[in-house]
């Protein structure tokens, strides 16, 4: 009788340790993946003026987020608010698709921003990778539309070499030299960065003796983009 | 199962969890010490987390607004017929901006850089390249790509992939190697594009780097991790 009671307690004691053991792990492990999930391993090895970028980048970040928060909230009210008119809403609706097709490149648009012109001489042909090259770096100083020859440049587009470099394609258009690429923007950002000393792409190219140049005007007009918006593949994830 | 095996136990799984522990402080001391500890990294540090929260919980109210607004629209226009057109315009238009998660077939392709035992080959050759994914993103793009992904980046309107000193970043976040570059699209095409003789992904291998593509079915492409909003753009009639 009492070797039988003496076990069970064992059994007991066992039970609680293993109990104790599986929590401590589970925190432990919590601890590691809260450490990777924010990332503060990263911020932790920064310099104090890698601190300062990324601390105005954030704030940047912030600010347009709460921009973009009190639009959706203004057009929230605004729908509370007519709910009951059936012209008002329709009207709200018509809105927000203008809005939204002008973003996706579905309308003609116009703005400040810069021209950059590139052409062919006898030190350097332009190539597709240029105007890749240059198409980046304009998207980076926040273009938000731009165009190479009158052909509007999208996410999706691509640009190619054809015909054993004698042509360029863009979005499947041809088109030849002199390449007149345009962006709308913040003009004088956009141009202070293309001819960053080094590193810009108008003083880089210069310096490979490439024939191109840029400048910033007032009212850039780009064209609206030309063809089917066709969505054959992609489905919108609606789960939640 | 006697008092002395319980002891052995409990003696073992003292250890390993003392080891344990130990090797979390010495990893988070070994972060610390990499870095000049002045009062005012530690205060920039601090400011930088706390904007960063601030970014991430105001980035949650939005997802939460944007989809009340959705509501709200739906029953603001039952009664219009033409809303439902102008509705699944507007949720196609924000599938091509990036503004939603969006699912379907196509293909994956993996870039990773040369293991550094190659020393004999060319240094820069054994490294991707920001350019190297610009030309990948391109030829997918050429294959009538939908959507494209690279390490968790959507693509969009604005993102560029650029290279600061040895940092390769799209829509201004790190990124390193492996690169894993998703597409959704025609998988034949993107397939066949990218997997030819002569393509971008044999020059990359040339150089002793790894560069694999396969067709994935279902791929979930997650939205563009910032706002797409716009300042200077104005419509011309």
């Amino acid at each position: 009788m009492k070797k039988i009671k003496f076990r069970a307690d064992i059994t007991a004691v066992t039970i609680v340790i293993f109990i104790v053991c599986i929590v401590l792990v589970s925190v432990m492990l919590m601890q590691f993946r809260t450490v990777e999930q924010t990332d503060i391993t990263e911020i932790e090895n920064m310099r104090e003026t890698e601190l300062r970028t990324a601390l105005a980048e954030w704030k940047s970040k912030y600010e347009e987020l709460s921009t973009q928060l009190s639009e959706v909230n203004e057009r929230k009210e605004e729908y509370n608010q007519k709910i009951n008119d059936n012209e008002a809403t329709s009207e709200l609706i018509d809105e927000e698709l203008k809005e939204s097709n002008m973003l996706v490149g579905k309308t003609d648009v116009y703005g400040e921003g810069v021209v950059v012109t590139l052409a062919d001489n006898e030190e350097r042909k332009i190539e597709a990778y240029d105007l890749i090259d240059l198409v980046n770096e304009l998207r980076y100083a926040g273009a938000e539309a731009i165009s190479i020859n009158e052909v509007r440049v999208l996410t999706m587009s691509y640009i190619a070499d054809m015909g054993d470099y004698s042509y360029i394609t863009v979005n499947s258009r041809r088109i030849q030299g002199p390449y007149i690429v345009k962006a709308i923007g913040d003009k004088d950002y956009m141009y202070s960065i293309l001819n960053l000393k080094g590193s810009g792409f108008v003083d880089r190219s210069k310096t490979l003796g490439m024939n191109v140049s840029s400048k910033t005007e007032n009212r850039v007009e780009i064209p609206k983009y030309d063809e089917e918006f066709e969505i054959k593949y992609m489905q919108e994830v609606t789960a939640e | 199962m006697n008092k002395k095996q319980i002891s052995i136990t409990l003696g073992i799984m003292c250890f390993l969890l003392t080891i344990a522990i130990c090797v979390q402080i010495r990893t988070t001391n070994l972060a610390n010490s990499t870095v000049s500890q002045t009062l005012s990294d530690n205060e920039l540090r601090d400011q930088v987390l706390k904007m960063k929260e601030r970014y991430d919980n105001t980035y949650r109210e939005i997802e939460n607004a944007q989809k009340e607004l959705e509501k709200i629209r739906l029953t603001a226009t039952q009664n219009d017929k033409t809303a439902e057109a102008k509705e699944q315009e507007l949720k196609e238009n924000n599938m091509i901006l990036g503004n939603t998660d969006v699912t379907g077939d196509g293909v994956e392709i993996v870039l990773e850089d040369a293991k550094a035992s190659n020393t004999s080959l060319n240094l820069s050759a054994q490294l991707i390249h920001y350019s190297d994914i610009q030309l990948v993103v391109n030829e997918l793009k050429n294959a009538g790509a939908e959507a494209i992904e690279v390490n968790g980046q959507r693509l969009v309107a604005t993102s560029a992939i650029t290279c600061e000193g040895n940092i390769i970043k799209i829509n201004n976040e790190r990124i390193g190697s492996p690169f894993t570059i998703r597409a959704i699209g025609s998988q034949e095409l993107l397939y066949g594009g990218l997997s030819r003789i002569g393509s971008i992904l044999d020059v990359i291998r040339d150089g002793g780097n790894t560069a694999n593509i396969t067709k994935v079915d279902d791929i979930t492409i997650p939205k563009y991790s910032g706002v797409i909003s716009y300042k200077y753009l104005k419509e011309n009639k």
